[in-house]
């Protein structure tokens, strides 16, 4: 596994969090298309529980990331190695990725997937 | 003006300048040098701008009065069309490029950009492409479907003219020039600051310019694609957005926006990074929050991709998607107030001093903080729907890109000023200038919110009286026109800056950044000397740094090899690693741009004789263009007395070609990506979406040309391991055997073509298809034409174990056509295959 220091972690997070946009959404549409659950079950169908599922896991992974990243954060900056910043940094990239996770992912838990 | 130099400095001076000044005469349209290439930008964009603005005017004066027929719908049209793609593609972006394009080497310490070609072959595709697209108000043809374009309305079949042709080929010509500006940027950022200019060190102008090069990167491919699709419509009856041909006129919209609202925010970061850099040196303290404007910059530039159905919200998407884009739009509020916060702290903390500049970052704040919470209201589902497609949204996004791009940018102008003519602007025409401007804008559009909630639609000619929107459009008229008498006063300020203004002496406005170290008016190469910057603040920590930089104190003072040089530092450290030497004055953009614009042309007026051979011309200057790189005479040839602490960066396998190799092949897969997304949208949205009954192309040559492309990428990526190994036997037969194994391939991709029964005209299933095959076909091409290159070039002794570099850049394209043949061939053959529709 990376270093938590290694740059890549300033945009990890937030590439996580697209990929799983993409997921819901373009999810969201196939199972619409292919098998639309009856708007009378309301949001508790296997769409939302899927993606709902989806949503959670995703956060998780992105908590610990944030987690691994503040843990290794390097008590002073050493000279020419900016290691401490970048810590810092993305291990809030992730946090910030996993708010805006579960934010957007919310409305699974009110409202229908098609309609 | 800068003080004379000491004796020594100007003799180094003189040296300098006959390497890297511009041809004289004509041979100034030669220059490549990042200075004149962003000036250039700049003032094409300026006069843009002013062509843009008396379109608006036009608009005003149609709709001041009730029942006005002074133009008529027609023209109406074409002006609010006109007005929208001038301002955002003719001025907005290309104006902050090339600010970019200026500033960058001068904020981080370098001489010039990485690619100082692409930067002015960037500049002739946005110049010639601009003046296409202008050309066809002049005509009288000009596009009226809006500045977005939306198909039906822009198909061939409800505009037959050749309006939206011109606003297609236009518009993807001048994208060259943003893509051009966005890998360059971000090579340049990453690879060329100044030794000891670790990411914690840059500037924060750097990092904004840093995510909106990268945001260009990935969010223009899709409206380059949309674009090539809808020209392929309308030219030759390919119905991707055609439903009654299977394809789906929302693709459009989704591919538009995915590019079109990034774009609000590839305007805003410059602009946003513009106050991050007065803000300080007006309050005269460090920014409050250095790293928290970091992280919001970086969280900007990613969920900003994620809002762009809130464009579409009332076309019929589902409402658990539009929930998704809702809350995505409000969560991208979090890192804008973010940055406004560290803003005002640090003007809470500092002493403010109220310079003309100041003005204006005053008036961005107010402006942009009304514009963003209209946004937030636009981004909640039931508004968005009453106030669609209403005047309060026109009247929003103005305050968004007026108040969030245009004040920052003149206060920018006149922060920077200076620093091009070394004179002080003129406080008393500037501040008449602002005020005009900040009361006209909100006289015009403060009173059109009200307009829209009252039920105004946009992109009408006019309206019935009585309605209550009379006074509110007459007022909007009259600010209109007090911002242009706002916008002239600038203009006057500028015309007598030049002339009458104070002379400035050096960094008048006791600023902290490197590039007030360079003389006023700039020299064409920065810095006569590179010096180490381990600070955020080089002139508040070192006030001497620019009389010792002009005396070559520091680091590359050498000029009498006569090459064109710079650093090349490490990406997160800023460690030194090689020194980058940089191509001279060069016809070859000039041309390659030039035939570019008769490819243009040629497809407007439908004669493609001449467009393949403009097609023809722009592949010779291109190859013409990479060959004269590395150790070629006319580059940087083989020397006794070589640097190698560190080395020259043809001489390694790590240089700013590779970088810029990645970051090309990173847009490229966006367009790809693009593609994909079409077919899969297509395929489950799309109302009349059919497949042929029998499949339409061969499987056994198409498996065949798959089987040869792995192994041509299989042998070169084994060459290039030997060769950074240091081995060279049979180098140059061994390219020779990839660049026949790529012919190959071609052939076979030719044969499935020919052999295929694709009706592209007939499927939009086939006509993206075809799309997707000519896509193989020309990155096959391109590998093995750049491959057989490279043979030549081993046995010209250009490339070998010293000079690994070369096969070193090509490596990655070979991958990525690796991996996008594969790739289509699982999309397109076996998952249809699988589920039984094809």
């Amino acid at each position: 596994m990376l270093s938590p220091s290694h740059p890549v972690h300033l945009v990890l997070g937030l590439v996580v969090w697209s990929i799983w946009f993409v997921v819901l959404y373009g999810g969201l549409s196939v199972a619409c298309a292919v098998a639309p659950p009856p708007v009378a079950m309301g949001p508790l169908t296997w769409v939302n529980a899927v993606l709902g599922a989806i949503t959670l896991g995703v956060t998780v992974l992105l908590l610990y990331l944030a987690r691994s990243c503040w843990r290794t954060v390097p008590v002073v900056e050493e000279e020419g190695n900016p290691s401490r910043f970048v810590t810092q940094v993305a291990a809030g990239v992730h946090l910030v990725a996993a708010a805006a996770t579960l934010a957007v992912g919310l409305p699974l838990l009110v409202l229908p997937p098609c309609p | 003006m800068t003080e004379p130099r000491a004796p020594r400095a100007e003799a180094l001076h003189q040296r300098f300048e006959r390497v890297w000044s511009n041809l004289p005469g004509w041979g100034t349209l030669a220059a490549v040098n990042h200075t004149t290439v962003g000036l250039r930008f700049m003032a094409t964009g300026a006069v843009f701008f002013l062509i843009g603005g008396i379109l608006a005017m036009l608009v005003r004066t149609q709709l001041a009065l009730p029942e006005q027929e002074i133009i008529g719908p027609q023209l109406y049209n074409q002006a609010f069309t006109m007005h929208g793609t001038v301002m955002m593609f003719l001025f907005a972006i290309p104006i902050l490029e090339g600010l970019a394009l200026y500033m960058i080497p001068k904020l981080i310490g370098a001489r010039d950009l990485a690619f100082p070609r692409i930067s002015s072959l960037g500049y002739y595709c946005y110049l010639f492409g601009g003046l296409i697209i202008l050309s066809s108000l002049f005509l009288g043809v000009a596009p009226d479907s809006g500045w977005f374009m939306y198909t039906p309305l822009s198909g061939a079949e409800y505009t037959p003219g050749p309006g939206p042709d011109f606003w297609l080929l236009g518009i993807t010509f001048v994208e060259i020039s943003a893509m051009a500006a966005g890998i360059e940027l971000t090579v340049s950022i990453l690879r060329t600051r100044a030794r000891g200019m670790s990411l914690r060190r840059m500037p924060l102008f750097c990092w904004y310019i840093l995510a909106m090069a990268l945001m260009i990167v990935f969010g223009f491919p899709p409206l380059i694609l949309a674009s090539i699709l809808l020209e392929l419509e309308r030219a030759a009856g390919l119905p991707f957005f055609d439903v009654a041909g299977g394809g789906d006129p929302i693709l459009w919209q989704h591919l538009f926006w995915l590019f079109g609202h990034p774009e609000v925010y590839i305007i805003f970061l410059p602009a946003a990074g513009i106050v991050s850099t007065l803000i300080p040196v007006f309050s005269q303290r460090p920014i409050v929050g250095y790293r928290w404007l970091v992280l919001a910059i970086i969280v900007t530039g990613f969920i900003s991709f994620g809002l762009w159905v809130h464009h579409m919200f009332t076309v019929g998407i589902p409402h658990l998607a539009q929930a998704f884009f809702s809350v995505a739009s409000m969560l991208v509020a979090v890192p804008t107030a973010i940055q406004v916060f560290a803003w005002l702290a640090t003007l809470w903390l500092g002493r403010v001093v109220y310079s003309l500049p100041m003005l204006w970052i005053l008036g961005f704040l107010v402006v942009f903080v009304c514009g963003g919470l209209t946004g937030v209201m636009l981004a909640l589902v039931p508004f968005n729907w009453q106030v669609h497609d209403t005047h309060f949204v026109v009247a929003h996004l103005h305050y968004v890109l007026v108040g969030g791009m245009l004040f920052p940018l003149i206060a920018g102008f006149y922060y920077w000023l200076p620093q091009l003519s070394g004179r002080m602007p003129s406080h008393v025409l500037g501040r008449w200038g602002f005020w005009l401007t900040f009361i006209g804008f909100n006289a015009t559009f403060l009173m059109m919110h009200l307009t829209g909630l009252l039920g105004m639609p946009r992109r009408v000619y006019t309206y019935e009286g009585g309605l209550g929107w009379d006074w509110l459009n007459l007022l909007s008229s009259v600010g209109g026109f007090i911002m242009a008498a706002g916008i002239a006063m600038i203009i006057l300020d500028i015309t007598l800056h030049f002339r009458f203004g104070r002379p400035a002496g050096r960094n008048p406005w006791n600023a902290d950044t490197l590039e007030w170290a360079v003389d006023a008016p700039p020299t064409s190469y920065n810095f006569a000397s590179l010096p180490k910057l381990p600070t955020r603040h080089p002139l508040w920590e070192q006030p001497d740094l620019p009389e010792s930089i002009a005396a070559g104190e520091h680091g590359l003072s050498s000029i009498e090899h006569g090459r064109r040089e710079t650093y090349g530092t490490d990406a997160v450290s800023g460690r030194l690693r090689e020194i980058i030497h940089l191509p001279g004055n060069s016809w070859l953009p000039l041309l390659a741009a030039l035939s570019l614009a008769v490819v243009c042309i040629s497809l407007l007026v439908r004669a493609y004789p001449a467009a393949l051979l403009g097609v023809v011309g722009a592949l010779y200057f291109l190859l013409r263009w990479s060959w004269v790189n590395g150790v070629h005479p006319a580059m940087a040839p083989l020397v006794d007395d070589e640097p190698t602490d560190p080395p020259l960066h043809s001489r390694t396998c790590d240089g700013p070609g590779l970088w810029g190799m990645v970051i090309t092949l990173m847009a490229n897969g966006t367009l790809y990506l693009s593609l994909l997304f079409g077919w899969f949208y297509l395929w489950t949205a799309a109302p009349q979406w059919t497949v042929p009954e029998q499949r339409p192309l061969d499987l056994v040559p198409l498996l065949g040309a798959g089987v040869l492309l792995t192994v041509a990428t299989w042998v070169f990526n084994r060459l290039v391991a030997r060769l950074r190994a240091g081995e060279s036997v049979d180098l140059g037969r061994g390219f020779w055997g990839v660049a026949m194994l790529g012919a190959g391939h071609v052939g076979l991709l030719v044969l499935v073509l020919w052999n295929g029964s694709l009706e592209p005209t007939e499927r939009a299933h086939d006509a993206v298809l075809l799309v997707m095959l000519i896509y193989l076909l020309l990155h096959g091409g391109l590998c093995a034409i750049l491959t057989g290159m490279q043979a030549l070039r081993v046995r010209l002794g250009y490339v070998g174990p010293r000079l690994p570099y070369e096969p070193v850049v090509l490596r990655p394209l070979w991958i990525y056509t690796l991996g996008v043949f594969w790739t289509a061939f699982a999309a397109f053959i076996l998952l249809p295959a699988a589920w039984g529709s094809a």
